[in-house]
């Protein structure tokens, strides 16, 4: 049992004092993870407007891939890339592979599928009062646009931070486009899976800790978001 | 005296699937009168309104305003920012009333400070001045559609459209509905009105268009109208049994 205690009590330690190494591999991680969040919503956010507002003849067919996509495995995605950006890829003379631009690369592949579903969901469930209106006074096509993720604000930023959550969690990609490099590439889930491996429990846990805490924060925001007193009042 | 014709609908055609929902050959709407399109549930009355009001360009036969036929590949910006429609459900943005009033101004980029004063003026008469800080999705069903009137009169429209304004409001709602209504609409205003309530009707109407199955049935000025029509495809006016 001491064991367990005494790996709690030193992770909080590492947590409370601050430890460079800890804090560097948080830093590494929610950079990369922001940038790589960011990247695909700017992608996500019209390409799930222009699936769930437009009629073309390869929607349905769109739509199940999209579908498939959301339980993509994070591994699958880390292949893939991997084939793209290694030296014999088609995109190896950029030399990202080891780099945290190729964890962002692989990582925003990822997350497209499921903030681009999340997105066309919310859009889809709209009224379709909300954009006849905005035609009735006399809204240009910028302006319905604005209009309308102006509306489906909520829903937006919460497909946005489950995309967040679901790279700050992942681990395929990172180790196998980033190789854990330390200060470089090292993220809280890679440095979780080296460090137990090492034996350095305590420290893992300390990671743990902050990934479970960030976890919780990232749920505790997109709940108020989405059921909390604005939803409630749409 | 010939009447002007502000909008004319030639052949006009829609469908929905497989089923024709309006067959129009010829239909004007006549400037600065109270027009109204009165017919059964399904009658194609409110396709028929989209249409005229620019919302539903997917259709087959030609729109004139004033004469000039209406390109319905374009967007009609301009023309569309001359009309402005009161729906029978209407919706309101997330915001405030004060947001949702001056919503259409906003689009039209206006400046704040005549936003304002119009806001103030058009709440005034519509006595919502004290639900301006309100958020929209807090109202009763009554204080939503005045604050859609309160939206579609703001800009000062040259044609209004009203799609059964009153037929999901209480009695005491459809009662300052129809005495203020004449007030509110100017005499440069033409508007087209979409109705089952035959005080409205009796009250405001300079010209009825009666829709039955998705074609015109008959068009007659108010004097001519025979309400024994009624009968041919429209229910009993509620507020005639209340």
């Amino acid at each position: 049992m001491d064991y367990y205690t005494d790996a709690i009590f030193r992770a909080l330690e590492l947590i409370i004092t601050l430890d460079s190494e800890v804090i560097q591999i948080v830093t590494t991680s929610l950079k990369i993870s922001i940038s790589s969040t960011f990247i695909a919503s700017i992608i996500s956010i019209p390409l799930a407007i222009v699936i769930a507002r437009n009629k073309f003849k390869t929607k349905k067919f769109i739509n199940i891939i999209l579908n498939t996509l959301l339980s993509l495995p994070t591994v699958v995605v880390g292949i893939f890339v991997y084939s793209l950006i290694s030296r014999r890829g088609i995109m190896g003379e950029l030399d990202l592979l080891f780099t945290p631009t190729g964890i962002i690369f692989g990582q925003v592949l990822l997350i497209i599928p499921l903030i681009t579903a999340l997105i066309r969901n919310v859009i889809f469930s709209m009224d379709e009062k909300l954009y006849k209106t905005a035609v009735s006074m006399g809204a240009s096509r910028r302006q319905k646009f604005k209009l309308l993720i102006s509306e489906a604000r909520y829903g937006i930023i919460g497909a946005v931070i489950a995309g967040f959550g679901r790279v700050l969690g992942e681990i395929g990609v990172s180790m196998m486009l980033g190789g854990n490099i330390k200060g470089v590439t090292r993220t809280i889930t890679t440095a979780m899976s080296l460090e137990t491996n090492k034996g350095r429990f305590a420290f893992a846990l300390a990671l743990g800790i902050i990934l479970l805490s960030l976890s919780f924060l990232i749920n505790l925001i997109t709940y108020y978001l989405q059921e909390g007193k604005n939803y409630a009042r749409r | 005296m010939q009447e002007d014709k502000i909008i004319e609908l030639k052949n006009i055609e829609k469908i929905c699937g497989d089923r024709k929902i309006l067959n129009i050959d010829n239909f004007a709407v006549l400037k600065n009168k109270f027009n109204f399109i009165i017919g059964g549930n399904g009658s194609g009355k409110t396709s028929l309104l989209n249409i005229l009001c620019l919302v539903d360009q997917d259709y087959q036969g030609h729109l004139y305003y004033k004469g000039q036929k209406i390109n319905k590949e374009q967007q009609n910006l301009e023309l569309r920012r001359k009309f402005s429609v009161i729906w029978q459900d209407p919706y309101l943005y997330r915001g405030d009333v004060f947001y949702n009033i001056a919503l259409p101004l906003k689009l039209r980029n206006i400046n704040q400070n005549l936003i304002n004063k119009k806001v103030k003026e058009i709440a005034a008469r519509l006595e919502i001045q004290n639900l301006l800080e309100q958020s929209a999705h807090t109202l009763s069903g009554g204080e939503r559609q005045k604050t859609s009137i309160a939206r579609a009169l703001i800009t000062e429209p040259e044609i209004l459209f009203v799609d059964e304004a009153t037929t999901n409001l209480d009695e005491e709602s459809i009662q300052f509905f129809n005495s203020h209504f004449a007030d509110l609409v100017t005499d440069e205003m033409t508007v087209v009105m979409v109705s089952h309530d035959r005080r409205q009707i009796k009250q405001l109407a300079d010209q009825i268009t009666l829709l039955k199955n998705g074609e015109i049935k008959t068009t007659k000025k108010l004097n001519n109208f025979n309400f024994e029509l009624f009968g041919a495809g429209i229910e009993s006016p509620i507020v005639e049994i209340v």
